[in-house]
């Protein structure tokens, strides 16, 4: 037999280990391009023409040089989403994104990948579905530093329902 | 692939970041309790093996015994072996410099690392004899003590 205990001590914790890598060529380029012009560039395989973001020097599949590079339209298509019912640590900051909300992987129109990010939607499952229309909103210019944390989110087009409602 | 040299070397700023809680089970919270609300510091007792365990467990680490039962240690302390940091970390606790040294408890078999202040690096040795300083205002973690100084 155990004694019943009075109070049970939790302590929170938050570890953060902040870091710096180096961009490389191709997501310098990326990179730099979306901070000063918010504008998007992805490279495209001359083998399998796969059109890859974010930009990586060799194909992965195919083994050859990317060379050419290709800019994305800030629409696209939403092919996957979860609601978020706990917090979700944002990498550009380290601080917990509260819940509830929508996250998703959006393809943007041309391109074979899929950039994740939260969706500027209510999160109900009735209101967002795998095909909705997207468009890219960014930090407005000067404001931009040349991460992730440059796209605020994903924004639904207007004038679109989910199919079937 | 010209183009490629108007830009300037570029690096991301990250974190990888963990939100948690400790749950300090059974022995844990009775020591933090103690700590928090008497300023006592326990460890725990193996009769079997004659040894006090800090931090208190619920089984011996050597014969897995249960241990049930709790006794005061310390206050006062030993030093064991002991650091100076001298380099800035995040994951520091403290703004450089500060000492860091493993503390025997008296009555107890296993150090505690804790932080050593009110001392120059160059007085600390190991034997030097501690005592803690409690924060004021507790809440139930180590920093309840805030450091051990000498005696």
């Amino acid at each position: 037999m155990t004694a019943r205990e009075t109070e049970w001590i939790s302590i929170p914790m938050t570890v953060d280990v902040p870091y710096r890598f180096a961009a490389g060529r191709y997501l310098t380029k990326t990179l730099t391009q979306l901070r000063d012009n918010g504008r998007i560039f992805a490279v495209e395989c001359p083998r399998c023409r796969r059109i890859q973001l974010p930009p990586r020097i060799v194909c992965a599949q195919c083994h050859v040089r990317n060379g050419r590079w290709v800019e994305l339209p800030l629409e696209g298509t939403l092919v996957a989403f979860t609601i978020m019912f706990l917090p979700l640590t944002d990498p550009t900051t380290g601080k917990p994104h509260e819940p509830p909300f929508v996250y998703g992987s959006v393809r943007l129109d041309g391109c074979d990948s899929v950039l994740d990010h939260l969706i500027h939607a209510e999160p109900d499952r009735g209101k967002v579905w795998v095909g909705m229309r997207c468009r890219v909103v960014l930090r407005p210019p000067g404001e931009r530093v040349g991460d992730l944390s440059d796209i605020v989110h994903f924004e639904p087009l207007p004038d679109q329902s989910r199919p079937g409602s | 692939m010209d183009d490629l040299n108007q830009y300037q070397p570029f690096e991301v700023d990250q974190h990888l970041t963990a939100h948690g809680n400790y749950w300090a089970g059974r022995a844990g919270s009775r020591f933090y309790r103690a700590l928090r609300d008497r300023r006592r510091i326990l460890g725990s007792p193996c009769r079997n093996c004659r040894k006090v365990f800090w931090p208190p467990r619920s089984i011996c680490t050597f014969c897995f015994s249960e241990l049930r039962e709790m006794v005061e240690i310390g206050p006062l302390g030993t030093v064991e072996t002991f650091t100076l940091v001298t380099y800035a970390e995040p994951v520091h606790p403290r703004p450089a410099p500060f000492i860091y040294a493993v503390i025997r408890l008296d009555g107890a078999d296993t150090g505690m690392a804790h932080f050593l202040d009110e001392v120059e690096y160059e007085r600390v040795h190991v034997g030097m004899r501690v005592r803690p300083v409690f924060a004021p205002q507790r809440k139930g973690n180590i920093l309840d003590i805030l450091y051990f100084k000498p005696l």
